[in-house]
């Protein structure tokens, strides 16, 4: 029987193959969208443990230097940093040199990111030179910088320019996108603006997640009466809030992979009611030779999820390589993306997607096929 | 010739199939309408707010006004730049305005921010089309704001008699304005002083607007800006500035559509191709009959070519129809660079559904192609054997 659909399914090669490339291609999308979802939400890489403490108005708003020291008296804080976004300009404002930039402490830095690998001497070097700076693994490679080669960043919003040298690189297993991200001495900035003593975030380490709340409350209790209100919250709230900038995009690409289901369900029924229409004859020889309702059924069904199941390994087979290719294409219009990873989730999704459309395509010619009066079906010529 | 009515016809004998292709090629059509309706959506609400005789001034190396920030005096050198038109009373026609970005909570628990813009009398004197809908302007030096008609309607707690928590004041909402739509219609405004208060920032502003004497001046102000030693600032005029803002928003619109276009487009073509391929399988005899009557090749080619285009205009047609009910619908999305909400309404322009239904069309006569020509170049015998 398996013999007899797949005949059928290759009977008309042409058909058979456009639908699936049709599907295939409208599953690649979907996952791309997917996979861009996710990137965005961008919380791979947060610890649990990790809390954010910003200025409760806005983040264009910083704190005062004299918080760090109210924040030591916490229990449960194992590590703090601060961490001051640089602006600024490096070169020209090409995408590929818009990589984040921040002022920290670098004493502290990896104490709240223990998960960042660096050789001891780099961090020594990086210690104790004011003007220098360490960058991950792939921004180094992207600019093809080497250890002890200098850069120059003009400052905008904050009106100082930077003469850094480059005295280590860093590799995240965690987070590979943190790995093009460069760190300096905010000392540097402060100094040029004769000691202002503003920072943008402190960043805590907590020794686990279950204090998470507790911490929170604290701090925010802690400055309720302050001149700068604090906002406390975990890594993960503060990378998503930045998702919820940019509105309802969850919405739009599910509403937009909805409609491209759609579409692609009307091609699959399309082909597969052009299949049977063909083969009502043959439906009806099946019948008078024996064929069970259900069999003949089973038939229909199963050669409809062929195609569907076909498509979704076509579609699986070249997400890969269109996800690669897009991602290299956007970062060329300055769309960048970190990381787009083919996980199972989206495999799942894709092959969920195909199982569907074709037992879905399949159900109206399935109930022709097995209401048809043999003798029409005989009777009927194509 | 073949009578387009043959076409026509034969496309309503497989009713089912026609019906489904185009279908399909439709959701495609809406897909891509509604993706370019948020983008011109956008452009308009940035379009709106830029006026060709004003120079908006900024912080030397900042894009956008919430960056940017300056000491008053600055404002103060620059209202007294020769060529800055004068206002009613005699003074200069120069706004300073201060932004300030404010956390607000969504109606749905989710955050965003809000441009809060800290305005004098000569803010409302540069932009004339600015209008009260509901309640009253802000008293000068008191807590009271008004707010923008589009963040308004997002949620309740935005309305007259509302009252908002900005920095250390408790501020009175006792106004809904309306800008037609343009970007301040996202904002809300309130004393310049009263906000310096209440964040504890004052004697700074974010930007100075200043109006031109007259259309040709714009260049000769912006220069006089610029080269003005004692002060550190960019200048343009204000519909450059909107245009680059709107660019970069709405690019990531644009970009999407075209890629969800471009290769739903594929998909689409490949759809057309079954039934155009249907259709001429299913007809082989009277393309066989056609062409012992004496019709050529290329009047057969062409015969199909125009049915798989009247399959593609009636699909970029449903599909356009079918996203009519996009228009007016509103949406909110940040500025890309100023990390402000901005709200919008999707806009189905004509531009946009004719794009559209181009893309129908295209589709379907791309796929509509190889059939074409595979029933031109059969040779009779072959079709009449067929079927």
């Amino acid at each position: 029987m398996l013999k007899l659909i797949w005949r059928n399914l290759i009977r008309k090669k042409l058909r058979t193959s456009l639908t699936v490339l049709s599907i295939g291609i409208a599953l690649v999308l979907i996952s791309f969208l997917q996979l861009v979802l996710a990137a965005m939400s961008g919380v791979e890489g947060t610890a649990a443990n990790r809390l954010v403490v910003r200025n409760a108005i806005s983040l264009t708003f910083r704190l005062p230097a004299s918080y760090e020291q109210r924040l030591q008296t916490l229990d449960h804080v194992e590590g703090m940093t601060i961490l001051n976004w640089f602006q600024g300009q490096y070169i020209d404002d090409r995408p590929e040199n818009r990589f984040p930039r921040f002022g920290t402490n670098p004493e502290t830095l990896l104490s709240v990111f223990p998960e960042m690998v660096i050789s001891e001497d780099e961090v020594t070097a990086w210690r104790s030179e004011r003007a220098s700076f360490i960058a991950g693994q792939t921004l180094v490679d992207e600019q093809g910088w080497e250890i002890g080669d200098v850069i120059s960043i003009q400052g905008d919003i904050t009106p100082v320019d930077l003469e850094l040298t480059l005295r280590g690189i860093f590799a995240n297993p965690d987070d590979p996108s943190d790995e093009r991200r460069m760190y300096f001495d905010w000392q540097y900035v402060e100094e040029a603006l004769g000691n202002p003593g503003i920072v943008g975030m402190y960043y805590l380490r907590l020794d686990s997640a279950d204090s998470m709340d507790r911490v929170i409350s604290q701090i925010e209790a802690m400055f309720e009466n302050s001149p700068d209100r604090v906002r406390a919250e975990t890594e993960e709230a503060f990378f998503l809030s930045f998702l919820q900038l940019l509105g309802n995009v969850q919405f739009l690409f599910n509403a937009i992979g909805l409609a491209v289901i759609t579409s692609i369900f009307f091609i699959t029924v399309n082909t597969m009611a052009m299949a049977s229409r063909e083969r009502v004859t043959e439906v009806a020889v099946l019948r008078t030779l024996g064929f069970s309702r259900p069999k003949v059924l089973s038939i229909v069904m199963i050669e409809s999820l062929g195609v569907g199941l076909l498509g979704a390994i076509f579609g699986a087979s070249i997400t890969p390589v269109v996800t690669n290719a897009l991602t290299l294409f956007l970062s060329g219009q300055g769309v960048i993306f970190n990381s787009l990873e083919f996980t199972l989730q989206t495999l799942m999704l894709i092959l969920g997607i195909g199982i569907f459309l074709g037992l879905a395509a399949g159900l109206v010619p399935a109930a022709q096929a097995i209401n048809l009066k043999i003798v029409d079906g005989l009777r009927q010529v194509t | 010739m073949v009578p387009i009515k043959y076409n026509i016809k034969s496309l309503f004998i497989r009713k089912a199939t026609t019906l489904m292709t185009i279908l399909s090629i439709a959701f495609v059509v809406l897909v891509y309408i509604g993706i370019l309706s948020l983008g011109e959506g956008l452009r308009m609400a940035f379009g709106a707010s830029g006026d060709s005789s004003t120079v908006i001034v900024l912080r030397r190396g900042t894009d956008t006004e919430t960056q940017s920030y300056f000491p008053s005096e600055t404002h103060r050198i620059l209202s007294t730049l020769p060529g800055v038109a004068m206002g009613p009373d005699g003074d200069p026609l120069a706004s300073g305005e201060t932004l300030t970005l404010q956390i607000v909570e969504r109606p749905d628990g989710s955050e965003t921010n809000i441009v809060l813009r800290g305005v004098e009398k000569e803010a409302f004197l540069l932009r004339p089309f600015i209008e009260l809908t509901e309640g009253r302007t802000f008293v000068p030096g008191t807590a009271e704001v008004i707010v923008g008609r589009q963040l308004a309607g997002t949620s309740t707690d935005l309305g007259v008699g509302g009252v908002l928590e900005l920095g250390r004041l408790s501020f009175d909402i006792v106004g809904i304005f309306d800008a037609e739509g343009s970007s301040y219609s996202s904002e809300i405004w309130g004393d310049t002083r009263v906000f310096g208060d209440a964040f504890r920032r004052t004697n700074y502003y974010s930007s100075t607007r200043l109006k031109a004497d007259s259309q040709s001046d714009v260049q000769t102000l912006i220069n006089a800006a610029e080269n003005n030693q004692q002060i550190v600032v960019d200048a343009l005029d204000e519909v450059s500035y909107f245009e680059a803002q709107s660019t970069r928003s709405s690019a990531v619109f644009l970009l999407l559509g075209n890629l969800v276009a471009f290769m739903m487009g594929f998909g689409a073509c490949f759809a057309a191709a079954n039934t155009m391929f249907s259709q001429v399988s299913a007809r082989s005899k009277e393309i066989a009959a056609m062409r012992v009557l004496g019709f050529p090749r290329r009047t057969i080619m062409s015969a199909f070519l125009l049915e798989a285009c009247v399959l593609g205009l009636v699909a970029g047609l449903l599909g356009a129809l079918f996203s009519l009910p996009f228009n007016g619908i509103s949406a909110a999305t940040s500025n890309f660079f100023a990390f402000s909400q901005i709200n919008f309404v999707l806009r189905t322009t004509p531009d946009v559904l004719l794009t559209g239904i181009a893309l129908a069309t295209i589709t379907a006569v791309l796929g509509g192609v190889f059939p074409a020509w595979s029933a031109s170049r059969a040779p009779i015998p072959a079709l009449l054997r067929e079927g």
